[in-house]
This record gives structure tokens, C-alpha cells and sequence, in this order.
């Protein structure tokens, strides 16, 4: 080995050295080698990566001292030069490769340090203002005259204080019914009455139009009982009205069943019962078939597989002729149900005072 | 009313079941609610519709049964030993021929006063009936029988042993069987012997003159009694009786001294003694039988679309008991020939009943129209509509399909239910939640609220500024219940307000203290005060309101806590997005002074120029009932004004092709200028550049002048023809800061 030779391998393993001994903070971080880069804390990574990139600029960069064995390489004698460029490239590879190697695993590390940073937690609430809450009446009132106003009804209303005839007298309601009686029925001082029905509107809309009529009338309405888990004074109820020629309990039968079905689900039946109402005849007190056992039987029907919802019947002759309608040409079929009624069914309502308590509590569970 | 299964077997040959039997009751109108047990017999609980009197006893229903099942009800006997005339031991006089048209009175001597025997009582109990005595009980078990009530008086108690049927005389007095003692009045009808009422007639008897051990005579009262008269009665006195519920109702004429001879058989044969051999039955009116009614066949199936052979028709109106009278309007003089007829157009009918009849009725041929007398029972039967329901009823009520109307009619919302709709989307989107408060509130409310405008007199509300003199103080405006149910709440709501504040309160109790509610009802005023004469001339004014209560924190939902606590503006917004999503011109809001709101945190609410609503701090101090120990803000408005505003038409405005530019102000002005006042100053300086003002903060407290607030505002500069240049924006804005310096006392801040 010639005296050029041995300066040349001394040369080279300078650098060699100064480079490992930088280096060796490093060298423990090796692409793909996760154990050791979860031993640097992932904040580090970044500091680390920048003092590599320092380390690289130094070791590699044009100043740097291996750049100087590069150009060195042109000075060496000929015989020595293959030997000493191959060592020097070898130099250059190892340097680059370790640096690059620590550098992947550094970027490795620290993208998984960002991830852990930016990780969040999928379960805290999504950000949103509180929302309200419409009244469980007015969800039910809206569906049953989305329902009725596809079924070509119009949508009536009438004022809530009515007189004795609206209220009574063209709903054949004769004088000394019972239900005219203060007792069941409110009047104000001036003898108008709180209307106990919203057949009222059934009247009005006869006196404004004329036959072929639909129409439902939802609204309030009053009657003289005390609060109890079943009973409000003043409740909603949605009546309806068809008068047209040839129709018959089988249309009204029909129209309930179509009613229900859209509500409570396709396979609800109906049932007529006879019954009385002053202002059909003949009348019939509706049923449909339970929508949580589908009719075998359960609580909410008390086993007999029926719920009961409302009355009904062709329009009494006596009401048709008192808005002058002709009852050989016209015939006609009215029915009502309570929407509190329903409330408590379609949500399981145990005591409806809680409809008008206004309880927070209560309201924000109907959307 | 309770039936007897066991009752009802001695009475028809049924050979259905309890539960059978109650069903098939029910599918006839007569709806029994429960089925239970009793010993060896099962009991019925009924409940009967107010027409149907006739089916109040165990013949009635066994009636309705002896149709269902084809079969027959047999009426026990009633035979007995008799003597001498009733006419000879008493006398009857009805004063009140319109109120008692019939009252039958029959003596049973020497009788034996005595607990019943064991069949009897056991019979009263299972039907929820309490024994006394021998007489007492017979007369209660023969009312649940026939549906007749009956009373036996002690004879020898009877002064001069005679009847008097009057009106009760001013102050006088009975102590009734239930020991209660009863201040009559003059509308009363009473049973009175020579000298005193001895009875409320149909209602109750009196306890002096009631069978007791020691009597030997009775007097057996049978009788039909105005139903007005009773129930009124009933009512006034709040006594509800067995009797009184009969008697109210009607019952049958015909069957008075059927029921007493039944009573008066049963004492003889239970408790002893001989009975005269008539009764005293006085008729004091002629009581004429109801004309016939007159069935067309063909309004059967017009009514009910049920396919009903006419010898069906016949067989359930014969077994209900209606007389065949005419057939086609001639007299049925041989009842055969209706028979005949009957079969004749069964055997032709092809299964189109309607068309056999229309041709009928266009031929003249026979029996297309029955005519029918309705028995003297059944009080309910006036018209063709009530035989095409017995018909119906007995046919089969579940043989009726379900058929739709043919679709020729378009169907449609209320006006403004588009608008309603989006109203309770918007405030719900807000954060409010519906309430539904009663009609009417406490009177103690009475001036406390200003009301909508057009709920107060036509004077003063002109929509400008101070809103507080014209509102009606009185209660004469309001509209009150003579009967309300809970004491106190006499008014028909003028304000939706109480209603909300009451709900406030109750959150509050149950320990909520963020509520946001609204409500949309009606409110009500004397008719005396409305601008607009009413649909009828005789009632009460009526308005749709919307009303709002605010209180607590502006909460997020599933976040506990609240970022800041709700103020007048939270209020304010939600009223603005139900004017924006109901498609209204903007609403302008000036502080006012209003009746029910804190003074400097109210104001009105206008659309177009016209006072629709107030909206503030609420006033605690309004009413004791609402103090509450956080701030609440409500508003109301009218709206069904609101709805008469036509929307706005949407029409798009082209997008701008410049940039705009934004400058902020900071300024520091006296916390009693307003925003409104700055952004009019800016507005009238009429910059064609400036494209409107907008809020961005106001300040007020550390670093900030007493008295003082710091507000920023931000305004926009653009030109729909060039992008502006800075020098021309420093310019414009150098303006409008020299302009609210100079107008309203501002400094502008570093
Ligand atoms: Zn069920």
C-alpha cells in the first residue's frame, strides 16, 4: 500500500467517522422498524427530521467533506484512482442510503405523529342549536289532512265561540238535549256557546257551497269536563263531510278504512258499530283493527283486537234540509274523531292532561 | 246499565252464550263494555245511547235478542188475587196535565213488610242493587225488568189517602229516601198527598211516606212523567236516579199498568195481601200515537249499499215489533196480503234490490213503500232514515263493504296553511317548542296585557310609537263564561300570553330552566270592539295569535350548559324568521312602552306602516303569579293579520360582476343611540357606492365610558359598473364616518 494510498483510506475514513459519529443519534431509526420509532416521542420526529436534513446538507452538500473526496478523485493517480472512486462512491451510497433510510422512517414517524394529533374523538355531540319540537296535536292534525286532501277534501274551519244554532239547533240538537245542558257544554255570557264539535263547520261549509261537497274540519273544541287521564275540557277533533249523490254507508266505510289504513298501516280493517248521534241516521261508532297486534288481541285493545276511534253516519235529513239541501237528490256521510285520541294511541299516551301542560320534558320527544 | 244473563234466559229462549250474547248485542247498538261473572251467572255491563230508553231492562234487551236469535221473549204472568175498586180507597189528581199526562195508582192491602226472599235479593245484588225490603224490592226488580219505575207509598201515610200530582209550592220542603231534606221550587213536579209533597215525581220518593215494617197498605205509583220536567228536576236538585235516568228518556206509555200489575202480582205473591182489582189510571192527555213511517225500499240500499230482501225487511221491523199499516199508501187491512207481497218481490228480486224497487216505484207496482207504526216503546222512531237504521242494525252493520266515492271533487288546504306551516317549521328551527295552552284564562289576568290591535277599541292604535293608551282595560270587552269549569277561569283568552307564562312556570317548577316555547291560536274579544262586522252579528270577535316565550340559555343540543344566556335579539330573530319564511316585507321594530313589558325592553312590531304585535322583556311586576328569578322575553303578534299580507313575489336580482370592498367602524356613541339611528344616518347620504350597513359587535363595559357602548359596523363598497379603486372607497367611507361623527355624536375608535 502505497504512502497515497494509505492517506487516501485515512482520508476516507474520516468522513466515514465524522459522518457516524453525528450519525449515531440516528442510527437507531430504521425504515419499517416501529419498535424504536415509538421510543421517539412523536412530537420529536419533526425537530429530528429537520436536524437530519442539517446532517445530510453537511455530509453530502457541496461543502461537505465527502464533495471534497469527490473531487479529489480526479487528482488520483491513475493506477489508484478506480480503487479510490469505488470507495468513495461506496462512502457516498452507505451515507446516503443510512440518512435516507432514517429520514423515510422519521417522515413515517412523523405522520403518525400529526395523526395522533389531529386524531378526534367520533363520539362528542355533532355541533347543532337546539331544535324545537312541534306539538304531537299538530303532527297528527297535519298528517290526517295530508291524508284527507288527497282524498279531495277541502280543509274548513269556523270560529271556536259559535251560536246556538251552528252549534245545536242545524245539527238537530233539540232544545233540552242533555248536551246543551251547562253542564256539558260551555256558554259565555252572552249565550254563545264554546263549540262542542266541529260539525259546526260541516254547516257553515253547506250554507257556502253546494253539493258535491268534501271536507274536513280539524279544530278545537270544548266540553265541560274535568281534567282527568282521559278527558281535557277543550280537546281537537277533525270532522269530515261528503254529500254527493249516491252515497252510502259503504262509501263512508270506505273512506275509513282508506283513512286508517294510510295512518296506522295497509292492513287495517274497520267495523261498524250501531250507534246514535243526533246528527246522523243512521249512525255508526267506528273501530279498526289493532295496529300493535293486528287485531289477536293485546293491551292496548284490552284483547279484543279492536280500537274504538269515533262516530260516524249519513248525514241526518233534518241537517241536510236545514242548509236546503234536497235529500232525495243528495245523500251525504259525516265523521269525526278526536286527534288527542290519536296522540295517545300513535304514542302511547297514558295521560293526556299533558297535551296542554306544556312540559319541555314532554314536547321535545315528537318530531 | 247491568243485565242479568241468567234474567235474560227466562225472559227469551236464547241459546247463545254470555260472551255471545254480548257480542252480538253490541253488533246490534246495544254495546256492552264488560262481561263478568257472578256466581252462576254472568253479568252484562251495558251501555245504552240516550234514544234507546226501551232497552234500559231485561225485556228490552231481551227484545233486541229475540230478534238476533229468531226466537220469542216471554212476559211472566201476572196473576193474583183481587178486591174491590182502587177508586173506592183513593183518588188521583193531576194538576199538571203537561208534565204528568198519565199516572196510574193501585192499592195492595195488608200487606207483610219483610226482608226478600233469597232469589230475589240475590238477583238485585248481582246486578249491582242494594235489597231492602220485600216492597222496595219488587218495585226495583220489576223497573229493571220492564223499564217501568215504580214507588210504593205507605197508604196509611197518605193524608186524606189521596194523590195530588202539582207543582211544588214556593218553600216548601221533602226529605227524600236518601234522608236528605230538598228545597223545591216552583218548576218542580211533585207527588203530594191532601197537604205536603210526599215525592219528587220521577226522581225520588220521600222517606215519611216510604214502606217500612209497620205497613199494612201500599199504594203502587205507575206513571209517565214529561221528560223535560224530570231532567230538570234531576239537574236542579243534582240527584241522578235509576228512575230519573228512565223517566228522562221516555218511557213507554202504554206499558204503565203492565209494569204495576207485574209489581202488584209480586207483592201479592211475596210479601201477602190482596190488591183492588183496577187501578185509578188517570190520563190527564191524550197521548196519540205517533203516525206510521213510511219505508221505501229503495232507501235501504241508498243509505247503507246493503243488499236487504224486503222479507227480511219485514221480518226484522214485524219481530222489533213495528205494525205493518199500509203498503203503498193503501191501508193493510189483511195482513196476509203483505206477506204474500213480500214473498211475491223475494221470489222476482234478481240481487239488485235498488233497481226492483226504482222500477217499482216507477210502475206503482206493490209493496215498493211500507208503512209502519213503530210500538209504543220505541220513542226514537220518527222518520224513514230510523227504519233504514233498524233494518241496517239487524242485517248486519259488518255486511257493509268498503267502497270509495267515485273522485270528482279536487280537495285543498285553508288559505294560508302554506304559510302557517312554514311559520311552525321556522320557529321550530329556532329552537322553539310548540305549546297548546287552554282557551280561557283566569280573570285575574284582566288588564294586565296589551292586546293585539285588533282586539281593542277602532280609537288610538294608528301603529305609531307608544302603544300604551289604547288598550281597553275593563273586562267588558272580554268574552266570559257563565259556566267555566275550574274556578276563576271565566275569560276567553284576549292574549295568548298567560297561557305560555303559565307553562314558564310550570318548566320551572320541574326544575327546567332553558324553555323556548310559541304558540299559534285563537284569541277572542267583545264583538263591541271589532273593525269588521263579524260573520254574525251576535259573536265574539275572534284572531289567529302567534305568541313567543323565551327564557334561559341559548343551549346546543347534547351539550350541557349554555354558551350565553337569550336575550331581546334571540326574540327578536325568531319573530324575523317567521316574517322571512312566511314571505312578509320586513317587520320594523320600535321601542315602545307597552302594558305588560319592562319599560326601555319593549317595542312594536309593524308590517307595511301597521301595528301587528308587541315583543320585550316580560314585566314580572304584571302579576304575582309570574315572578319569576330569571329574565323572560315574549312577543305577540296578530296572525292572522300577518296571513292577509300578501307575500312578497320572489324574483332574482342579478349577481354582481365587481368585487366589493368591506371597511369596518369602530365607533364610540351614547348607548342611547341606536343602531337604527347609524344605519339611517349612512342610508340617507345616499352613496351609490355604499351597499348597506351591517352590524358586526357592540361593547359595552371594561375600557368603554359609562354610558357609553362601542359599536362596529361594517359597510360594503361596491359599483355594478367598474371595480372601485381604493382612493375612491377611502372617500366614500370618509363620508359617511365624518356623517356619523357629526349626526350622532360619535368617536370614532383607534
Ligand atoms: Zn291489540
Amino acid at each position: 500500500m502505497s504512502a497515497e494510498d494509505s492517506e487516501h483510506q485515512r482520508q476516507i475514513k474520516a468522513v466515514s467517522e465524522a459522518f457516524e459519529q453525528e450519525f449515531e443519534r440516528f442510527a437507531r431509526l430504521r425504515a419499517g422498524d416501529v419498535t424504536r420509532l415509538d421510543a421517539a416521542p412523536p412530537a420529536g420526529a419533526e425537530a429530528l427530521l429537520r436536524d437530519l436534513s442539517d446532517l445530510r446538507t453537511r455530509h453530502t452538500g457541496r461543502k461537505s467533506a465527502l464533495t471534497g473526496l469527490k473531487k479529489l478523485i480526479g487528482r488520483v493517480s491513475a493506477e489508484e484512482r478506480a480503487a479510490f472512486g469505488q470507495r468513495v462512491q461506496h462512502l457516498e451510497a452507505e451515507i446516503v442510503e443510512k440518512i435516507d433510510d432514517a429520514e423515510r422512517a422519521l417522515k413515517e414517524s412523523s405522520a403518525a405523529a400529526r395523526i395522533e394529533r389531529e386524531r378526534i374523538d367520533v363520539t362528542l355531540p355533532g355541533r347543532r342549536l337546539r331544535r324545537g319540537h312541534m306539538h304531537p296535536i299538530t303532527l297528527v292534525w297535519q298528517r290526517i289532512e295530508d291524508i284527507f286532501v288527497s282524498m279531495g277534501y277541502t280543509v274548513e274551519d269556523g270560529p271556536e265561540i259559535e251560536t246556538d244554532f251552528y252549534n245545536f239547533t242545524a245539527l238537530n240538537i233539540p232544545a233540552g238535549h242533555p248536551a246543551r245542558s251547562p253542564q256539558d257544554t260551555f256558554y259565555t255570557t252572552d249565550g254563545c256557546a264554546l263549540r262542542s264539535q266541529t260539525s259546526t263547520v260541516q254547516i257553515h261549509a253547506m250554507q257556502r257551497r253546494h253539493p258535491p261537497l268534501r271536507v274536513i274540519a280539524p279544530g278545537k273544541v270544548f266540553r265541560r269536563d274535568t281534567p282527568d287521564a282521559t278527558h281535557n275540557p277543550m280537546f281537537f277533533q277533525v270532522e269530515g263531510l261528503l254529500v254527493d249523490r249516491g252515497i252510502t254507508l259503504a262509501h263512508l266505510k270506505g273512506t275509513l278504512t282508506e283513512f286508517l289504513r294510510r295512518m296506522f298501516g295497509p292492513d287495517t280493517r274497520t267495523r261498524f258499530r250501531p250507534s246514535y248521534f243526533p246528527f246522523t241516521e243512521p249512525s255508526a261508532e267506528f273501530d279498526f283493527s289493532c295496529f300493535k297486534c293486528g287485531g289477536v288481541g293485546c293491551r292496548l285493545c284490552k284483547g279484543s283486537g279492536w280500537i274504538e276511534l269515533g262516530g260516524s253516519g249519513m248525514v241526518h235529513p233534518n241537517v241536510l234540509r236545514a242548509v236546503d239541501i234536497d235529500t232525495e237528490e243528495f245523500t251525504g256521510f259525516a265523521f269525526g274523531l278526536g286527534i288527542d285520541r290519536m296522540c295517545a294511541l300513535l304514542y302511547g299516551l297514558d295521560d293526556i292532561r299533558l297535551l296542554f301542560e306544556n312540559d319541555v320534558r314532554f314536547l321535545k320527544q315528537f318530531s | 246499565m247491568n243485565i242479568s244473563y241468567n234474567w235474560l234466559r227466562e225472559l227469551t229462549d236464547t241459546a247463545l252464550a254470555p260472551r255471545e250474547v254480548a257480542e252480538r248485542l253490541t253488533m246490534v247498538g246495544l254495546a256492552v263494555d264488560t262481561v263478568h261473572e257472578a256466581g252462576d251467572d254472568f253479568i252484562l255491563e251495558f251501555d245504552i245511547t240516550s234514544n234507546r230508553p226501551d232497552c234500559l231492562s231485561h225485556l228490552g234487551v231481551a227484545r233486541e235478542l229475540s230478534v238476533i236469535g229468531r226466537g220469542r221473549v216471554r212476559l211472566p204472568e201476572a196473576k193474583f188475587a183481587s178486591e174491590g175498586s182502587a177508586e173506592q180507597l183513593s183518588a188521583v189528581e193531576i194538576r199538571e196535565p203537561v208534565l204528568c199526562p198519565r199516572y196510574a195508582a193501585r192499592i195492595v192491602r195488608g200487606v207483610r213488610v219483610a226482608p226478600s226472599p233469597g232469589w230475589l235479593a240475590d238477583r238485585l245484588r248481582a246486578i249491582g242493587q242494594r235489597p231492602i225490603s220485600n216492597v222496595a224490592d219488587i218495585t226495583n226488580y220489576v223497573m229493571h225488568e220492564m223499564g217501568q219505575p215504580l214507588h210504593a207509598f205507605d197508604f196509611a201515610k197518605l193524608a186524606e189517602q189521596r194523590i195530588v200530582v202539582r207543582r211544588a209550592l214556593k218553600g216548601e220542603r221533602l226529605k227524600t229516601l236518601d234522608g236528605v231534606v230538598r228545597e223545591l221550587d216552583e218548576e218542580m213536579l211533585m207527588i203530594a198527598d191532601a197537604v205536603r209533597p210526599v215525592a219528587l215525581a220521577g226522581v225520588m220518593g220521600g222517606e215519611e211516606t216510604e214502606a217500612t215494617d209497620a205497613t199494612r197498605d201500599v199504594l203502587i205509583e205507575s206513571a209517565y212523567f214529561n221528560p223535560t220536567s224530570v231532567r230538570r228536576t234531576a239537574r236542579s236538585l243534582g240527584l241522578h236516579t235509576e228512575a230519573s235516568h228512565r223517566f228522562e228518556r221516555g218511557v213507554d206509555f202504554d206499558g204503565v199498568l203492565r209494569a204495576q200489575a207485574r209489581v202488584v202480582a209480586l207483592i201479592c205473591e211475596l210479601a201477602g195481601g190482596t190488591a183492588t182489582e183496577d187501578a185509578i189510571d188517570v190520563r190527564a192527555q191524550v197521548f196519540e200515537s205517533p203516525p206510521p213511517v213510511t219505508l221505501r225500499l229503495s232507501r235501504v240500499k241508498a243509505l247503507t249499499g246493503l243488499e236487504v230482501p224486503s222479507d227480511e225487511i219485514t221480518r226484522i221491523l214485524d219481530a222489533l215489533g213495528f205494525i205493518l199499516v199500509a203498503t203503498n199508501g193503501e191501508s193493510e187491512s189483511d195482513t196476509a196480503r203483505a206477506s204474500v207481497n213480500a214473498t211475491r218481490v223475494n221470489e222476482t228480486a234478481t240481487g239488485d234490490a235498488e233497481s226492483l224497487a226504482e222500477t217499482a216505484t216507477a210502475t206503482g207496482a206493490p209493496q215498493s213503500a211500507l208503512s209502519f207504526t213503530a210500538p209504543t216503546w220505541r220513542v226514537d222512531i220518527e222518520r224513514e232514515e230510523d227504519l233504514v237504521e233498524e233494518v241496517a242494525r239487524h242485517f248486519g252493520y259488518e255486511k257493509i263493504v268498503d267502497e270509495l266515492p267515485a273522485g270528482n271533487v279536487s280537495g285543498g288546504y285553508r288559505a294560508g296553511d302554506a304559510r302557517r306551516r312554514a311559520a311552525r317549521r321556522a320557529l321550530t328551527a329556532s329552537g322553539f317548542d310548540e305549546a297548546i295552552s287552554f282557551g280561557f284564562i283566569d280573570a285575574e289576568h284582566d288588564g294586565r296585557f296589551e292586546l293585539l290591535p285588533d282586539l281593542k277599541s277602532a280609537e288610538g292604535n294608528n301603529g305609531e310609537g307608544d302603544a300604551g293608551g289604547a288598550s281597553i282595560d275593563g273586562a267588558e270587552s272580554l268574552v266570559s263564561l257563565s259556566n267555566p269549569i275550574i274556578e276563576g277561569v271565566t275569560r276567553m283568552r284576549p292574549t295568548l300570553l298567560p297561557g305560555l307564562l303559565d307553562a314558564v312556570r310550570h318548566n320551572f317548577n320541574q326544575g327546567t330552566r332553558d324553555v323556548r316555547l310559541f304558540e299559534v291560536g285563537r284569541v277572542f274579544a267583545g264583538h263591541a270592539f271589532s273593525n269588521e262586522p263579524s260573520m254574525d252579528g251576535s259573536l265574539p270577535r275572534e284572531r289567529e295569535a302567534l305568541a313567543l316565550v323565551l327564557t334561559g340559555g341559548a343551549t346546543e343540543e347534547g351539550i350541557a350548559g349554555a354558551a350565553r344566556e337569550l336575550d331581546f335579539r334571540d326574540l327578536k330573530g325568531a319573530l324575523e324568521a317567521v316574517f322571512d319564511t312566511v314571505n312578509l316585507p320586513a317587520p320594523e321594530f320600535v321601542a315602545a312602552r307597552v302594558k305588560h313589558l319592562s319599560e326601555g325592553q319593549a317595542a312594536l312590531v309593524s308590517v307595511g306602516g301597521r301595528v301587528v304585535g308587541t315583543l320585550g322583556r316580560f314585566a314580572e311586576e304584571v302579576a304575582p303569579s309570574y315572578k319569576f328569578r330569571q329574565t323572560v322575553f315574549v312577543a305577540e303578534v296578530d296572525f292572522s293579520a300577518l296571513l292577509a299580507v300578501e307575500e312578497l313575489p320572489m324574483r332574482y336580482t342579478p349577481l354582481a360582476r365587481f368585487p366589493s370592498v368591506v371597511r369596518d367602524i369602530s365607533l364610540l356613541a351614547d348607548r342611547r343611540v341606536t343602531f337604527a339611528e347609524m344605519r339611517g344616518v349612512v342610508n340617507m347620504l345616499g352613496l351609490a357606492e355604499s351597499r348597506g350597513v351591517e352590524l358586526v359587535d357592540v361593547y359595552e363595559g371594561k375600557g368603554v365610558p359609562e354610558g357609553k357602548r362601542s359599536v362596529t359596523l361594517r359597510v360594503e363598497y361596491r359599483s355594478d359598473e367598474r371595480t372601485l379603486r381604493d382612493e375612491e372607497v377611502n372617500e366614500t367611507h370618509q363620508r359617511i364616518v365624518g356623517a356619523l361623527e357629526a349626526e350622532c355624536g360619535a368617536q370614532l375608535r383607534g
